[in-house]
Parts: C-alpha cells; sequence; structure tokens
C-alpha cells in the first residue's frame, strides 16, 4: 500500500466525549458509603482523582458519592485513599453485592461494568476490572494471547497502528470498501431495539468510519443520512426489504442462520409490533413475525448462487455478506459461498444471541466459534481463496481481546451486536423476548421506553467503546512488532489455551475466572 | 451364444431370496462408511429426455449447457439407455443380451490386471474396446481435467461361474437372469473396493454395467463429456446429464459425478437430503454399503433395492420413496390406504427427507423397455419441470428448469421436423400427491402392431396415462408444400385487421377461423403480418398485438397441435422483432432494436422512439453484461417501453430499477429466467409464456401478468402489485407475503399457497389470493378443475389477508387449513374482488359471468361459488385483540396518515 493510501485510512481518533450514564446512580464494582458522621470537610472531594466525591464549590456537603468511578481496595496504597484519610472516618468502601446476581457467565458483571465505563469515558478502565474474561470457563475465556517477547515492541503511537480492513478482496469491479476499525455492528431490526438505538449505532458506525446493519425489518428513513455506512440485511422473512433498500446499501447481507439459533429462523413477539413496527414490515398490529428457518427460495448452493446473483444485478455496487451459523460442514458452506459470488462471509458462532433467542438453542446447536474460524481459514487457505473473502466471526464476541483472538485464529474481522447493546447500559438482563419493556429502553418498541435513549448519547457511548477498544488493540499490535490489524490474522501460533499447557506454563497465565453467579 | 427367453420366466418370487440376497451381499468387502459423507453437494442442473427413436447425443449439449449457472464444472455426466448398435459395433442381439461394462481407469496401470481378475476370470468377453476420445482433451474448451480411460466389454458370466454363484448363494431357483444381475452387480462392488475407495486409493472405478445403457462421468461440465467422448453423433433413445456443484475440496474427483448406477439404471440427483445418514444405515441392515459417499449414490442403491431384491412394482417405489401423507393420504382409496400403510410404516425412515428431484434412465430389461423417470420429494424443495410431445414422434423430457427442456426441442427440431420446438404439454408435480404421485414414467417400448417402430407412452405413478390431444396433426415446417387454398380471403382480412383503428374485431376473427385452418393458411396469415409490419409503425404495433394474442390466448386449433401453432405464430413474432432498426439505424420509427452484439450502442430515445426491442438471446444469464442489467441502463437512460424475446432462461429481467418506476412495460417472450419482476416498484411486465421459478420475490407495487403457469415460490416475501396468472403456481406461492398483494391464479398451486400470509385485512387495504380452480380444455373452454386447491397446506399460520377460492362444489376442506377458517363471502367480499376478476376477464378471456360464475351451465350467485378462507387470531402467536384495545380500529389509517 502507497503512503497515500496509508493517510487517507489514518484513523484519526476521535475525541472521547465524557458521556455519563442516564441514571442517577450508575453501576460499579465498588459502593462506598458515607454515613452521618460526615462533618463536611470536602477534603474527600480534594483528594479523589476519579471524580467519586463530587462537591459543588459553593456547597459544602459533598453530594452522594459516584461510586462507580471508584477503584476500590487497590487505591489503599494511595495517598489519595479517602477511606483511610476521612478525618472522621465517615467513608466506607465495599464490594457491591449487585455483582452476585448482575450479568451471566459469559457477561461477568466485570465485564459489563468495565464496558460501562469505557463507553461513558472512552478510556480503559481504571480499577481493577476483569472486563476481557468472564466467568465461562471455555471458549475465549480459556484463550490468551502468548507473553510476547519483550525484544518484539513496538514503539510507535496509536496514530501509526493501522486498524482497517478490506471488505471486498475479490478482484472484482465493486468498491473496495476499507473500514477503520476490524468491527462492525450486528444486525438488529427496527422492532427488537427502540429507533433511537439504531440511529445512534448508525452514526457511531459513521464516525468510526465502519458499518451497521438494518437486521430484518426494514430500512427506516431516519437511517438514510448515514445509508453509507448501513447494512441492508436480507433475511429469510424478507421483512422490509425492498429494492430501494438494497440500492441504498454499501454491503448487503443474507442472514441464513444465526449461530444463536441455527434451524429456527427470527421471532419477533407480537407485543412488540406495534404499528409503527407493522407499518414498516407492512404486517398485522399485535402478531408475533416469523422468519421462516430457511429461505424458501433456496435449498442449495446453486439456488445460493442465484440469489447473490440477483442483489448483484439490482446493485452493481453492493457487496454481498453471507452470515451462516457454524454447523460441523462451516468449511464447505464458507467455500460455496465464495463460489457463489459472495465478498463476506459472516461465520456467527454458538455464544451470541440476546434474549430474544431460546435458551435452549443459545451455546447449544452451532460449533463454538473458536473452532469454526480455524476450521474455515485453514481450508480456505488449503483452496487457495483465502485472500479474495473477507472472513468475518461474530457470536458472542465480547470485547477487544476476544476480536483480538477471532482475528489471531483466522478471521479478517468481527460483528459486534450485544457489546454495543453494552455500551447503551444493557444489564444483560436477558428478557428482551418479554415485549417491550425492556428496563434499559434497549430492546424496546415502546413510544415512552424509547424516550430512555437519545441518538446522541448512543452514538457517544458507542464511539466512546470502540475507541477504547482501539486503545487495546494498539497495545496488544505494538508488544507483537505489528503495525496493523491485518498482520494479526491467521496467527494462531500467537495464542495459546490453558487446557492444553503444562501445568507450570499454565501458571504464567492469569487463570480463568471461575465465579458461581446467583442467576 | 446362449439364448434368452424373451418372456418373464415364470419363476416364483420367494421371499426368502431378500434374505439370501442379503446374506450374500454381506459377505462382500465394505468399507466402514457408514457416518461417513464425502462431498456436500446442494443442488445442481439435472436434465433427461427418452424419445421413441434413438437421436443424437449432441442434444443432451443445449440442455446442458443452458444450466451451466446451476454447476460449477466440478463434476459431469450422462448416461443413455436404448444404445445404437452400429455405433458400438455390435449387433441388436449382442446389445440386448450382454452386459454393458464400463470401467473409467484413472491408472492405466492397473488395466491389465482389473481384467484379468475382475472380468475375464468370470465372464466370456464378447467385444473389448477403448471407448474413443478426442485426441487431446485440451481442444475441449475450459476441460482442465483430464477425463479418465475408459474401457467398455460386452460381456456375459461364464456359466460355470455363474452357477458355482448360484450354489453358493442357494439360489439355483431364481430367475438366472436374476442371478446373473446380482453376479454382476457384486462383481463391480468388488471391483470398487478393491481399485476405488472413496477413503483410498482411487485407480478405476466401474461406471455402469447394466444392458444396453452407459454412464460416463467427468471433471468438467456434462457438456464436455458428450464432445470428449465423441457421443455427438452417438444415438440412444433415452439421455440424461447432470451438471454438480460440488464444494468440497480443490480436488474434484470424476467418481462422485453422477449419474450413479443401480443395475440397469442410471440416476441423477438434485438436491441434499438430510437424512443421508438414516438412509445408509437402512441400507446397511440389507448388507449394502454406499463405496462413492453421495447420497446420489445412495438414492440408486435404495431404489435398486426396493426394485432388483423386493421386488416392488414401480408405484410401490415411489411410495417407499416419496410418501403420501396429510391430506393427500386421506384422498386415497380405502384399498390403497392399506397398501400405503404398510410400505410407510416399513420405509418412511428410509425415504429420503428433504430436498431431493430424482432422474432415472432406465432399461426396463424384463419388458423390452426403456424408459425416464422423474419423482419428485414431498415438498417440492427443488424445481423440477416435465414436459411432453407426441406425433409421429414423441418425446418425453424432464429438467430442472423448463427453458432446457425448450433448449432440448429446439436442437432437435432443427435436426429432424418430426420434433417440434415447443412441447406439448409442461406440468410441475408434487411428490405425494394424491391426483398424480408427483412421479412420471416415460416408456419406450415396442409398437404393439408389431415391427421396428417403438412407442413412447407416459404414465403417472398410479399407472394413469398422460396424453396431449392425440388427433392432433404437428407441424413439420413445411406449409409452403400446400397450396394455399383461402389466400386472397385471408390477405385481404389480415389487411384490414393491421390498418385498422382497432385490432379488436380481427383478434376474434382469426381465433374463430383459426379451427378450420390448415397449417398453411396459417402461415400464410403469419406472414401477412410479418410483412405488414414491415410497413409501418402502426401496422407493426397491430401485427405484434395480433401475434401476440395469437400466442396467449387458449382457442380451439381444431386438428392442429397448439404446441405448432404456437412455434409458427412465435417465429413470427421473432423475425418482426428482428426485423426492427437497429439503434444505429438512421431509419424513423418507434421501434428500435438491440441485442447482444450491438449492446454497446446502448443509448437514449431520440424524438419519436418509443419501444426498444431487446434480443436477450446471446446474454449471459447472469452478472455484470447481464440483459437485465442492459434493461437498467436503457431506464435510466429514458427509455420505458421494452419488448425482450428470444430468452433462454436468462434471470432478473425487471429486477433492479428501483422505486418510481411506474409508466415502465417489459413485454417478455420466450423461455424467460427466474426471479423475473423481484422487487419491481411501480413497473408493468407481461410474460408471454409460462414463467419460471422466484418470480415476484419481495415485489412491491406494479403489475405482472402471466399468460401460463409460474414456477416454485411465486412472490415471496412480496409486498404488494396486481398480478394475474393465467394458469397454475407450483410449490410455495406468496410465502411470508406482507403489506398488499393483489393475486389473482386461475388455476391452482401444488401447495403452500400463503404460508405465513401477513398481509393485512383485505377489506381495508390488505391483500389476497382469488384462486379460480380452473382449467383451459383443448377447445380453448373453461373447465373446473377436479379440486380447486390438491395440497394439504392452505393458508397456513397466516395472520393477515384472505385467499378467495371458487369452489362452487365444497370441496376445500377445514382438514387443508392449519390456522386459518373457511366462512362464506360477504358482499364487500365479492365488490372487493370483482374489479380484479374484470381485469382477469380482459386479460385472459375468462368470462366472469358466463366461465366463472357460471357451474354445470348454470348462472349461480357469487356467494355460493367463492368462499373466503381467513385468518383466526391463534393465541400463541398473538395478544387477543391486542390492536382493538391497545392501539383502536384505526391504527392502521392513522399510521398511513402519518408516514
Amino acid at each position: 500500500m502507497n503512503e497515500m493510501e496509508q493517510r487517507i485510512h489514518r484513523f484519526s481518533l476521535s475525541e472521547a466525549v465524557e458521556t455519563p450514564s442516564r441514571f442517577r446512580h450508575a453501576i460499579g464494582k465498588y459502593i462506598i458509603y458515607r454515613n452521618s458522621k460526615c462533618i463536611s470537610c470536602g477534603l474527600c472531594s480534594t483528594l479523589c482523582p476519579y471524580g467519586v466525591h463530587p462537591r459543588y464549590d459553593t456547597f459544602s456537603l459533598p453530594l452522594r458519592p459516584k461510586s462507580h468511578k471508584c477503584i476500590g481496595f487497590t487505591c489503599k496504597k494511595n495517598e489519595f485513599y479517602c477511606i483511610d484519610r476521612c478525618p472522621e472516618k465517615a467513608l466506607t468502601l465495599r464490594l457491591n453485592p449487585i455483582l452476585d446476581t448482575l450479568g451471566d457467565y459469559r457477561w461477568s458483571p466485570e465485564m459489563l461494568i468495565g464496558h460501562w465505563e469505557m463507553a461513558e469515558t472512552g478510556r480503559l478502565p481504571a480499577g481493577d476490572l476483569e472486563y476481557h474474561l468472564g466467568y465461562s470457563r471455555g471458549g475465549f475465556d480459556k484463550i490468551r494471547f502468548k507473553i510476547p517477547h519483550p525484544n518484539s515492541f513496538l514503539d510507535i503511537p496509536d496514530e501509526e497502528v493501522d486498524m482497517g480492513i478490506d471488505l471486498n478482496k475479490r478482484k472484482d469491479s465493486r468498491p473496495r470498501i476499507r473500514i477503520s476499525i476490524p468491527c462492525y455492528g450486528g444486525g438488529m431490526s427496527y422492532g427488537s431495539t427502540a429507533l433511537s438505538v439504531m440511529v445512534g449505532r448508525a452514526r457511531a458506525a459513521s464516525r468510526l468510519n465502519t458499518l451497521t446493519c438494518t437486521g430484518e425489518g426494514g430500512y427506516p428513513r431516519e437511517l438514510t443520512p448515514y445509508s453509507r455506512h448501513v447494512i441492508t440485511q436480507v433475511a429469510t422473512g424478507l421483512f422490509g426489504v425492498r429494492e430501494e433498500t438494497i440500492l441504498h446499501a454499501p454491503v448487503v447481507e443474507f442472514k441464513y442462520a444465526q449461530g444463536a439459533k441455527p434451524g429456527l429462523g427470527g421471532h419477533l413477539l407480537g407485543d412488540k409490533v406495534t404499528p409503527e413496527v407493522a407499518a414498516i414490515r407492512e404486517t398485522v398490529v399485535g402478531n408475533a413475525l416469523f422468519s421462516p428457518f430457511p429461505f424458501h427460495s433456496v435449498y442449495s448452493v446453486e439456488d445460493h448462487k442465484k440469489h447473490v446473483d440477483w442483489i448483484k444485478e439490482i446493485n452493481p455496487e453492493a457487496l454481498v455478506s453471507v452470515k451462516v451459523s457454524t454447523p460441523t460442514d462451516v468449511d464447505m458452506v464458507a467455500v460455496g459461498s465464495y463460489y457463489a459470488g459472495a465478498h463476506i462471509i459472516h461465520l456467527d458462532g454458538s455464544y451470541g444471541g440476546t434474549g430474544a433467542a431460546p435458551d435452549i438453542a443459545k451455546k447449544n446447536i452451532a460449533m463454538p466459534i473458536e473452532y469454526a474460524v480455524p476450521k474455515v481459514h485453514r481450508f480456505m487457505t488449503d483452496e487457495g481463496v483465502r485472500d479474495d473473502i473477507c472472513l468475518i466471526a461474530s457470536g458472542g464476541i465480547r470485547n477487544a481481546m476476544d476480536v483480538a483472538k477471532a482475528i489471531a485464529l483466522g478471521a479478517d474481522g468481527a460483528v459486534i451486536g450485544t457489546a454495543e447493546l453494552v455500551a447503551l447500559e444493557c444489564v444483560r438482563c436477558g428478557n428482551c423476548e418479554s415485549g417491550r419493556g425492556c428496563a434499559r429502553g434497549i430492546a424496546t418498541t415502546d413510544p415512552e421506553l424509547g424516550h430512555l435513549i437519545t441518538e446522541d448519547w448512543a452514538e457517544r457511548r458507542i464511539v466512546n467503546m470502540y475507541t477504547a477498544w482501539r486503545k487495546q488493540w494498539c497495545e496488544l499490535l505494538r508488544q507483537f512488532g505489528m503495525r496493523s490489524i491485518r498482520q494479526l490474522r491467521g496467527r494462531s501460533d500467537l495464542l495459546v489455551h490453558l487446557d492444553y499447557l503444562e501445568e507450570e506454563e499454565r501458571l504464567k497465565y492469569a487463570p480463568a475466572p471461575n465465579a458461581k453467579m446467583v442467576i | 451364444m446362449r439364448s434368452e427367453k424373451t418372456t418373464t420366466a415364470p419363476y416364483p418370487v420367494q421371499t426368502n431370496f431378500i434374505e439370501i440376497l442379503s446374506r450374500s451381499r454381506a459377505r462382500l468387502n465394505h468399507m466402514d462408511s457408514i457416518g461417513r459423507k464425502g462431498a456436500e453437494e446442494g443442488g445442481c442442473g439435472v436434465t433427461g429426455f427418452i424419445s421413441s427413436i434413438p437421436v443424437r447425443g449432441r442434444h443432451i449439449y443445449e440442455p446442458s449447457f443452458q444450466m451451466h449457472n446451476r454447476g460449477n464444472g466440478k463434476g459431469g455426466g450422462i448416461a443413455a439407455v436404448g444404445l445404437s448398435p452400429e455405433s458400438l459395433g455390435v449387433d441388436q442381439d449382442v446389445l440386448d443380451t450382454h452386459y454393458l461394462l464400463q470401467i473409467a481407469f484413472l491408472d492405466q496401470g492397473c488395466r491389465s490386471g482389473l481384467e484379468e481378475s475382475g472380468i475375464a476370470s468370470c465372464m466370456e468377453i464378447h467385444k473389448a474396446e477403448r471407448v474413443p476420445t478426442v485426441d487431446d482433451f485440451r481442444e475441449i474448451d475450459g476441460l482442465s481435467v483430464k477425463p479418465p480411460d475408459v474401457w467398455r466389454y460386452f460381456v456375459r458370466v461364464k456359466p460355470d461361474v455363474l452357477d458355482r454363484f448360484a450354489v453358493e448363494n442357494t439360489i439355483e431357483t431364481m430367475n438366472p437372469k436374476k442371478v446373473e444381475d446380482e453376479f454382476i452387480y457384486q462383481n463391480s462392488n468388488r471391483i470398487n473396493h478393491q481399485y476405488y475407495a472413496s477413503l483410498g486409493e482411487q485407480k478405476a472405478f466401474v461406471l455402469s454395467h447394466g444392458r444396453n445403457m452407459m454412464i460416463f462421468k467427468i471433471v468438467g461440465y456434462a457438456e464436455q463429456v458428450a464432445q470428449y467422448y465423441l457421443l455427438e453423433d452417438f444415438k440412444a433413445h433415452g439421455w440424461i446429464a447432470h451438471q454438480r456443484y460440488p464444494t468440497k475440496g480443490r480436488v474434484w474427483h470424476p467418481g462422485g459425478a453422477h449419474p450413479f448406477i443401480g443395475m440397469h439404471e442410471a440416476l441423477v440427483h438434485n438436491g441434499d437430503f438430510a437424512n443421508y445418514h438414516a438412509v445408509c444405515e437402512y441400507l446397511k441392515q440389507n448388507n449394502i454399503y454406499p463405496q462413492f459417499l453421495t447420497d446420489t449414490e445412495v438414492s440408486v442403491l435404495l431404489f435398486d433395492l426396493l426394485n432388483r431384491t423386493f421386488g416392488y412394482p414401480m408405484e410401490y417405489i415411489f411410495e417407499a420413496m416419496a410418501p403420501t401423507t396429510e391430506y393427500d393420504f386421506d384422498l386415497l382409496p380405502p384399498d390403497k390406504q392399506r397398501i400405503y400403510r404398510y410400505i410407510q410404516s416399513a420405509h418412511i425412515h428410509s425415504s429420503p427427507d428433504g430436498p431431493w428431484f430424482f432422474i432415472i434412465a432406465r432399461n426396463d430389461v424384463d419388458h423390452h423397455a426403456f424408459q425416464l423417470i422423474g419423482i419428485t420429494d414431498t415438498s417440492m424443495l427443488r424445481p423440477q419441470v416435465f414436459a411432453l410431445q407426441e406425433g409421429e414422434v414423441q418425446i418425453g423430457l424432464v429438467c430442472s428448469e423448463k427453458q432446457a427442456i425448450d433448449a432440448t426441442l429446439q436442437s432437435l427440431s432443427q435436426e429432424d421436423k418430426r420434433f417440434g420446438s415447443i412441447a406439448d404439454k409442461y406440468w410441475n408435480a408434487r411428490g405425494g400427491s394424491a391426483t398424480d404421485g408427483g412421479a412420471f414414467i416415460f416408456t419406450v417400448a415396442d409398437t404393439d402392431s408389431g415391427g421396428d417402430g417403438k412407442k413412447l407412452t407416459c404414465t403417472n405413478k398410479f399407472g394413469e396415462a398422460v396424453r396431449t390431444n392425440g388427433h392432433q396433426n404437428g407441424f413439420h415446417g413445411s406449409a409452403e408444400a400446400f397450396p394455399v387454398k383461402e389466400t386472397k380471403t385471408i390477405s385481404t382480412a389480415v389487411a384490414k385487421g393491421v390498418k385498422g383503428k382497432s385490432t379488436g374485431w380481427f383478434k376474434a376473427h382469426i381465433l374463430e377461423q383459426l379451427a378450420s385452418w390448415d397449417y398453411a393458411s396459417l402461415v400464410h396469415a403469419c406472414r401477412e403480418l410479418e410483412n405488414h409490419a414491415l410497413e409501418n409503425d402502426s401496422a407493426k404495433t397491430n401485427a405484434i398485438d395480433i401475434l401476440t394474442h395469437l400466442n396467449d390466448r387458449r382457442y380451439s386449433t381444431g386438428d392442429k397441435k397448439r404446441s405448432s401453432v404456437l412455434q409458427i405464430v412465435r417465429e413470427s413474432l421473432s423475425s418482426i422483432f428482428a426485423a426492427s432498426p437497429k439503434l444505429t439505424d438512421k431509419a424513423p420509427g418507434a421501434y428500435r432494436y438491440i441485442d447482444w452484439s450491438l449492446r454497446n450502442t446502448l443509448r437514449g430515445p431520440e424524438a419519436g422512439e418509443k419501444v426498444l426491442i431487446v434480443c436477450a438471446r446471446q446474454f449471459p444469464p447472469e452478472g455484470e453484461d447481464c440483459d437485465a442489467r442492459l434493461i437498467c441502463r436503457a431506464y435510466r437512460m429514458g427509455w420505458k417501453r421494452f419488448i425482450c424475446y428470444g430468452y433462454r432462461g436468462q434471470r432478473f429481467c425487471g429486477c433492479g430499477l428501483a422505486a418510481g418506476s411506474d409508466g415502465v412495460r417489459i413485454d417478455v417472450y420466450d423461455s424467460s429466467g427466474d426471479y423475473l419482476a423481484s422487487g419491481i416498484d411501480g413497473l408493468e411486465i407481461v410474460v408471454h409464456n409460462n414463467a419460471q421459478d422466484q418470480l415476484g420475490q419481495i415485489l412491491k407495487r406494479g403489475k405482472l401478468v402471466i399468460y401460463g403457469d409460474v414456477g416454485q415460490t411465486f412472490m415471496y416475501g412480496a409486498k404488494g402489485g396486481e398480478v394475474y396468472v393465467m394458469g397454475n403456481a407450483a410449490g410455495r406461492p406468496l410465502i411470508n407475503a406482507v403489506g398488499s398483494p393483489r393475486v389473482v391464479i386461475n388455476g391452482t398451486c401444488l401447495d403452500y399457497l400463503a404460508e405465513s400470509f401477513m398481509a393485512g385485512d383485505p377489506l381495508s387495504g390488505g391483500g389476497f389470493v382469488v384462486l379460480n380452480g380452473i382449467r383451459f380444455d383443448e377447445d380453448g373452454r373453461v373447465v373446473d378443475l377436479t379440486v380447486p386447491y390438491p395440497g394439504s397446506n392452505l393458508f397456513s399460520l397466516a395472520s393477515g389477508g384472505a385467499i378467495y377460492v371458487r369452489d362452487p362444489f365444497r370441496k376445500i376442506v377445514s382438514s387443508q387449513l392449519n390456522g386459518g377458517e373457511l366462512v362464506d363471502l360477504s358482499h364487500e367480499d365479492w365488490e372487493l374482488i370483482l374489479p380484479y376478476l374484470k381485469e382477469n376477464e380482459r386479460l385472459f378471456g375468462i368470462s366472469v359471468e358466463k366461465d366463472l360464475l357460471t357451474v354445470k351451465g348454470i348462472r349461480k350467485e357469487c356467494l355460493h361459488v367463492y368462499r373466503k378462507v381467513r385468518a383466526i387470531p391463534l393465541q400463541v402467536l398473538a395478544k387477543a385483540s391486542i390492536s382493538a384495545e391497545e392501539w383502536g380500529e384505526e391504527w392502521r389509517s392513522e399510521v398511513i396518515e402519518a408516514a
């Protein structure tokens, strides 16, 4: 790549804009209590560099502590440790008891809290949060990057590390789209999430120079200003898919299956089908909407080719992405899609899925993504076509390190769904399917609950989160002496799996967190 | 040479032979292939035809080539049955009595060893030869892997070897022909095991071993088989071909290509069944182990087991493979139900499940007949079209796509005028249906009168004959030879028709006259129209209009075959189109012509230019250069009227014009392709022929008229539009349709009509389907179908919209519904659908009063003729009356206003 192009693709780091929680009491790992002994001396407020103790200049009494900013017991060693320094011993610090009930084994409470913090500040969390690893005791939680050799460290600033990936590697006449981070947003339909969430995601995608996806539920007009960054999804129910929406899109995604629920199709509960949702999908208000499992017009690979050809005929500028789940013969599926003319193969593994995917299906049907990605990567490499296709992984890729691990396993990039919602303060309560009542106003079509989120806020939170992620990727790449995320692709030699290490070797790595949760 | 009894010997069918054969096969070596599957492959392109006269292999070339986009050039194969002895250098008797063993050698070194141990030691070889090929495979364009060397042997099993085999297996009392079959079968199995194992080394394998049939397969496209093995001039009664689309691995292997053999049959398959392992397990119970690990091989092994070992008649084989279930089962007579129940309890777990479609070419040795069999799966998940042409010579065809049938017939008719370029009858089928069973057999056998001639008959699963209008004569392209009696009268009438203000009276006139005309008169009238068309634009418009009318409408053709009339009319239309001035011509006029060679001359319309005639023939069926892209570009340049003809399955016509294409009209002639009108938003498309699969997907707005039948998954996910179908829709029309599509289907659908239909309330702007359940008889009269809807799933799980079905005899029963309810028609309903039926009348000549509302000659009240199927809110799907309680009754209008 010449210098010119390099400059164009050089990512200008977004200015992170502090975007606090919408709620009065954000959830943190720790809780600080201030009891009645407080004399309003204001010492704590002057001491704490994290802003845990806000206090108006004109008002002596400190406000209720912003506990979620506290870095906890590790602060004890600091000069400014408020608990010890409080002259009246009016402050106490405790682990937040909510940790026992927050999140789940994959999205551990600390991972959630860490991401909320990233989304708020655009920086990496200051405290002792374990936001890379969950409690699942498998999958990415047991995979680690090897400890890099100190000599390989490459001392370059973040701005010079290239995070761009190419979506069109076929040598055809279609546009060569490069996105500036190795992720783009997953499909969540109008109907499954609030409109402000969709628009916020699209705005974030356009600021980050990446993409987001409509999901299967039509293309709301509000998205059209960002259409260069919005993927149109063509899924099995074909809801809201019109020629126009295909003509808008830089990338058209065929959703054949979801890793969280292969063989089950989509399902939007009747309660979420409000007049607006029904209007955009042109269906009946209050009636549950099913996307059938297969495309009724595609029962084989040559049907699939015809399907791809159709989209290509309608929009000669669009790239075609094929989203499939991960059956045991996923390599065949991938290579078949490649020969059918797809630009992007999107493998959706089994860990993903919001609350709307049935529990019995999640994690129990498709192949885990960390098996599927290298299988496909190797197969396509042997086939000699790996460099002609963009391989994208999704399904339970939660954080920056998961993305990096997926890339090292052989993917070009990842699709992020849940993490973006977590940036919007999703608590993973898993009740998305229960109707319009998302307590956080995210997965809802209720007009009132939808007001809980503004587009601006959503945009900034998501941009902040990716900004923080980018810092982690840069750090990782520097340690391995790489200048570009593309160099990491397929470097599974840089990974270890804790279960396959000698005991002695294993001790060098942080053990997989192993917590029992109250769920 | 041993003589052979010509009649089936009266050997008793002993059931214990089944066990004996099974035990015998258990002694064969086998690899542990259970649970392993070699190549994954989805669908493919399959085509086959069988004719009463032997025809050259070159005629399989065109349909194979047409279906390139159903394969990827990594596996192609051809089989032929009913071969011509001259081409093989043997006499008829040898051909009939000897096994024709064809072995593909990938490694020449093993030939002598194989011949010694596998052939010479146990067989008398009448003739052995290397199958001639072109000198260098690279001479064939696009062929990149050298096809295997094939050796052909005419053999019989040595009598002493056969006797020993019979004694060893205690089958001395079995029909010696069957014993010999079994020996050959087991011998091939041994050869394959030794020289070819999918999991081990691959040196040689048996291509085919039946009598009077042969198979070739290569890594490449099917038509390259014909080229490489010099089959283009080789004559045979039946041919089948297969384009494969394997997706596994860089190394492909001819052994995995179709067709696969049973005994005297070759099977090609399009699809991929879900229960491969279950079927394998079943075969294992009968000591049959696959060697090539594809589901196609398994299918033919299953067929052979049912046929040769169990001795089932063909009907029961079909039932075992594609069982009759649901409502269809209820419709069967009790004695059939009893037998079918036994068959199903024994075989349903081994019947292929999922998308599949088999074509079998077979030598029915016992009955001295050759057969072409097409079997469709019970869910119609694979596209398939059957066709039949009768007359002096007869031909039956089965293909994945209709355009492949037309390509075959065009190829044949160019060589031999006894074949017409259009079949007399085309139809789709549904596996396990109670009416025809969804499986058809074309049988070529000696004529009853004796002599050398052969005759083709077509029967369905139940043995009922499928016929065309037998008394009519075909047109053999020599009309000029006959004097035209009424030249003057015809010329005058044509001139008057073309020059008049309206063509109406002449269209009526010619439809009346046509039955009494001979071919010469018709050809004369068409020539006159062609000549007038050259005079000026208005004459041309009228001539096109008149000929199109003759092409579209159903009317009595007298003693002429309808297919021949259509052939003449379409040739005239094509010649008028082709004679139009090119875009580069200076001539004035509203019509402009463009084709593949002129594609770079495309420009916007100049003053007075209105209609762009696109000859689609040479365009690729898809991709950046396809004709559908040309139409998009032309539209953006300002063209609004299109006439497209010369189609050979080119896809996506009308797609990509985007919203606001109102006022655009595309007239489509000839064999148009899949996905036509998918996504259109405003424009009008008129298809002057049968249409193919996946039409009108996500159709948003606009008008679509089809003068014929339409294929699978019609209007999937459609949002709106006004659509008229003159004939039938195949499987799964209007699945997941929403919004307000309004559709009139005059025939019926195979099954799954409007599943998950979600199109609101038809009485307040939602969508509906009118199903008329009628057909045209040979004289163009409207007659009722036996049942308006034969399938077991009508309007399943629908939450909105309605089906208005013409059902004067109340034949639709509620067990055909799943979630819907049958109610009487209201006056509002009738007022809603009447304008659409009027338009239907205008388009197709199906009179509301005289045809639709007249039942058995009596004019009935509309409310007694039509019934309505509407959705009932299912508790599991919807909160009861949520829309009324929470959003008010007027939610839709509010939302529409707000938008």
